[in-house]
């Protein structure tokens, strides 16, 4: 069952010069994008910065106006134009756990927050409530009058969890989750996210820089560069068979832990740059942007021009 | 040896979880704030100081007849401090101590009520520029980029001269409307820095209001500003009024302020020859503003200090 | 640069012609007549109505702010009720001499505030600088007109070391040398006062300035080169340094004005500001309002001028 469906999306952000401020151009963030995520996957995101993925994932959220295109969450049209409306079946997960909690606020009030802008409780609930969340991602119940500067970075980034399924919502929409943590922490909140996942039924979708971590999270996965689509597909199409030169270069980056192989994976990323350098023409139009998505397989698709 | 050093380390460090079991329930930031305060000696010593004027002067104020204090009394024209007038009269025979006590009330209310008006006023103008930015910003601090160019002593002036039933309240208001900006430019370009944190935008998906957003995630994190530019605000506003006061476009005839006192100074024998009448209210005035200025200084410390270590 | 320029310049005009607005308004609040100055606000109600009907004060607001706008635009600002005369007139003397105060003021706030911010932030936290810093905090919590008053009281009538009103001696000719002098030795005190408490704040901003400066890498580049620290100094951090500070003059200009009124009126010195207070107890509603506008008109000019040099010297200052 289709969770969310997002058509041709598009995000412009104006450019302004000139004596009178006027808009003289426009930065395409995101520039005409497709896709569709299933009830209980994981749908991966993935891009160098400035692709538009997180772009793509706050527009979703409604935290950015669109320019063009429409947003379906279970079949309901989610923008009126360029306004997105803010849903509490869809929550988000942030990047940065630092400033993505208020430092002047208690852990209680924090995840509170979202409990008192939808629902009625009484103090009493309400910090049950609190306390039960939590729990339920881990953390001591009797830190509730803490300040999150208390706490370290994967445990602040649990408080963001609890917050985020404090309101029981169906999608997240993860940004980068784990990236500001340290590489011995990432691993243990994305289990921990894994489990929350088959514990309250979730779909995620999951914006990352990282295929290790994508790999390790996502059922299927979908590429970005400069704003658009260059591929998209199960992980095992992913990683396994590449179709874009872009996913080529992408996959073929992966490090390996293998010092046997160390020259092979270096002849082999060698190889793969010069094919990016000269086939590039063959894969991305004359402004360097990617061409329309084509089907190979039912899940499997690229974005090549039309001669083939 | 090493083993008890062990056993004690152990026992230490269980004692020190328990203790911080107990000690669930961080410190809140006022708390901070007043610990910092209480750590500077000049601060302490100025609060306490300006605490303590604030008192006597609203004390005596209550006690002293307003009546009796103005009271013409041609047999006591300008006389020097004695027993009987602690700091002698003025050209009307009247009490310099009195008007003193009363003038200084006075002059520290309308500080506070001018501060807290144009503290109000600036920050909501600040924060909701801050906040929204883009148009709205640009409209709001073009309006504050006007009023900033105004000739402000003049306009008050004017608007004194010829504002109609004119009161204590009309004069606050207008003082009001030339010494927001300050506070809203500050508060603007803080709450500029806020909204692009992620825990605003959190707020957002949360389903928070705007509004809500405003006041209850991104205005606690200006407090700290907020409180040590008001607490400097004082200090000004306090110079100010006793200025617009020593010009004779202060507070009303009948009420007197520091300023009145120093107004007598027309008059030049006055000036050089009787300097019980204006030398005390000016001595005050600047120790008012210096002890304020202390205490907003520390308080600029402490906030600073804490920014760095968050 | 130049786009700023216009653009700033885009935001100037409606900043005047807003003034000048408020300034209308409020001419029209004042009794009798503020923009032509030629009808006895004490005169008996039909001869007001009278006098208003020829002059034209019955007609639309409009079309009285359009005349009184075309006559200040060829600097006519009506009559001075009491003193007889054209507005224009009456003030042209006063502006001279609040332009003598104002110019010797800026030059002892230069003069003063220069050399102790570069001490103070060239040889930070030693005992000079401590000794400075103090100074500018006093200074920052002194009203200007208490600082004023006290050093008239003791200079001018305690030590006798100056006049104590007025712009010159009366009785001297215009021109001589004496009269030259006589008017620097009434110009010195008050200048000295609006001096002493203006130029804390440049003298705090050298300061915080010079010693950001001094921890830059491209100062501990110059250093690691050999430069000796005379060069260092001159070369690299006052240059960097004073020039906003050159800047900042025009925005002065409007913390002049306010000087100026209290310390005109404590030193009796015949200026704009003497004038306003004067004019404004008189009802002499004429000149206060040619006043208020031209004032206006300078700060609003001043802070034009100040963000044009300042975008020219730091190229980071640009409003959107």
């Amino acid at each position: 069952m289709t969770l969310l469906k997002v058509n041709d999306l598009k995000v412009h952000f104006p450019i302004r010069g000139g004596i009178l401020n006027r808009k003289i151009d426009a930065i395409r963030a995101v520039d005409g994008v497709n896709f569709e995520i299933r009830q209980g996957e994981t749908y991966g995101l993935v891009g160098e910065s400035g692709s538009g993925k997180t772009t793509t994932g706050k527009a979703v959220m409604g935290l950015n106006n669109i320019t063009d295109g429409e947003i379906y969450f279970e079949n309901e049209l989610l923008n009126k134009g360029s306004k997105v409306n803010i849903r509490r079946d869809i929550q988000m997960i942030f990047q940065d756990p630092y400033s993505s909690l208020n430092p002047r606020k208690r852990v209680f009030d924090i995840i509170a927050e979202p409990i008192r802008n939808y629902e009625k409780l009484s103090k009493q609930e309400e910090k049950r409530r609190v306390q039960e969340l939590l729990s339920q991602v881990g953390l001591s119940p009797e830190s509730i009058l803490k300040y999150p500067h208390e706490f370290s970075g994967g445990q602040r980034q649990r408080i963001g969890v609890a917050r985020a399924i404090a309101l029981k919502p169906k999608l997240i929409i993860m940004d980068e989750p784990v990236s500001a943590l340290d590489v011995s922490v990432q691993a243990q909140v994305l289990n921990f996210m894994q489990e929350l996942q088959e514990e309250l039924n979730l779909t995620y979708l999951f914006i990352s820089h990282d295929l290790g971590v994508v790999k390790h999270m996502c059922d299927r996965i979908g590429i970005m560069y400069n704003g658009r689509y260059v591929e998209e597909g199960t992980k095992e199409e992913i990683f396994n068979d590449p179709q874009h030169i872009y996913t080529k270069r992408l996959v073929a980056a992966i490090p390996d832990i293998d010092p046997k192989r160390r020259q092979d994976n270096f002849k082999f990323r060698e190889q793969v740059k010069d094919e990016f350098t000269n086939s590039y023409n063959d894969y991305f139009d004359e402004d360097g942007l990617a061409y329309q998505l084509k089907p190979i397989t039912d899940t499997h698709r690229v974005a090549l021009p039309e001669r083939g | 040896m090493s083993q008890k050093q062990t056993q004690g380390d152990i026992e230490k460090a269980v004692k020190e979880q328990q203790e911080e079991k107990q000690e669930q329930k961080s410190p809140s930031g006022f708390r901070i704030f007043w610990r910092e305060i209480l750590k500077d000696k000049l601060a302490l010593v100025s609060l306490i100081f300006f605490v303590l004027i604030t008192v006597v002067v609203f004390g005596a104020s209550e006690i002293l007849d307003k009546a009796e204090v103005t009271r013409v009394d041609p047999f006591n024209i300008y006389q020097p401090p004695s027993d009987e007038f602690l700091l002698g009269t003025d050209q009307g025979g009247r009490d310099i101590f009195g008007q003193l006590m009363i003038g200084t009330r006075n002059s520290l209310a309308i500080g506070f009520l001018v501060t807290l008006l144009s503290g109000i006023i600036g920050v909501v103008f600040g924060v909701v520029s801050g906040y929204f930015g883009g148009h709205i910003d640009n409209a709001l601090m073009r309006v504050v980029d006007f009023f900033m160019v105004l000739p402000f002593i003049m306009l008050v002036i004017v608007f004194v001269a010829i504002v109609p039933k004119y009161s204590i309240w009309t004069f606050s208001l207008i003082m009001t409307a030339f010494l927001w900006m300050g506070i809203a430019r500050l508060i603007r370009s803080k709450a500029l820095q806020e909204k692009e944190l992620d825990y605003a935008q959190a707020s957002r998906t949360l389903g928070s209001s705007h509004t809500k957003i405003i006041f209850k995630q991104v205005l606690p994190n200006i407090t700290s500003l907020i409180v040590v530019t008001m607490t400097l605000n004082l200090a000004a506003n306090i110079g100010i009024e006793s200025g617009l006061s020593f010009l004779g476009f202060g507070f009303p005839k009948d009420t007197p302020s520091l300023g009145t006192l120093l107004s007598y100074t027309t008059n030049p024998i006055t000036l050089e020859e009787r300097w019980w009448i204006w030398l005390p209210a000016a001595v005050l005035i600047l120790l008012l503003m210096l002890s304020v200025r202390n205490v907003g200084e520390a308080l600029k410390r402490a906030a600073d200090a804490r920014q760095r270590r968050a | 640069m130049w786009k700023f320029t216009v653009r700033r310049l885009l935001i100037t005009t409606p900043q005047i012609i807003l003034l000048s607005a408020i300034v209308f308004i409020l001419a029209k609040m004042m009794p009798g007549d503020a923009l032509t100055g030629l009808i006895d606000p004490t005169l008996s109600q039909e001869r007001i109505a009278e006098m208003r009907e020829k002059l034209g004060l019955n007609n639309p607001w409009y079309i009285q702010y359009r005349d009184w706008l075309a006559g200040v635009v060829q600097g006519d600002f009506g009559q001075s009720f009491k003193y007889q005369m054209p507005v224009t007139e009456l003030i042209w003397q006063r502006v001279i001499n609040t332009f003598w105060l104002s110019l010797v003021s800026t030059i002892m706030i230069y003069a003063i505030g220069l050399p102790l911010g570069i001490v103070s932030g060239r040889y930070n936290d030693r005992l000079i600088d401590q000794l400075i810093t103090g100074y500018t905090y006093l200074g920052f919590a002194t009203p200007v007109f208490i600082f004023g008053l006290v050093a008239l009281w003791i200079f001018g009538f305690m030590l006798g070391w100056f006049p104590t009103g007025g712009s010159v001696e009366p009785g001297l000719e215009p021109g001589t040398f004496e009269y030259i002098l006589s008017k620097l030795h009434h110009l010195l005190l008050p200048s000295l006062s609006i001096a002493l408490i203006g130029t804390v704040g440049t003298v705090q901003y050298l300061r915080s300035e010079i010693i950001d400066t001094k921890q830059r890498d491209f100062i501990i580049t110059a250093r690691a080169k050999g430069a000796p620290e005379r060069r260092v100094y001159n070369r690299h951090i006052f240059r960097n340094s004073i020039l906003p500070i050159a800047a900042f003059f025009g925005y002065e200009i409007i913390n002049l004005i306010n000087g100026s009124i209290f310390i005109e009126q404590i030193f009796s010195y015949p200026g704009m500001g003497n004038l306003f207070i004067e004019s404004i107890m008189l009802r002499d509603y004429s000149v206060v309002t040619a006043l208020v506008l031209l004032s206006g008109i300078l700060a609003i000019l001043g802070a034009l001028l100040s963000d044009i040099i300042l975008s020219v010297v730091d190229p980071r200052i640009r409003i959107k």
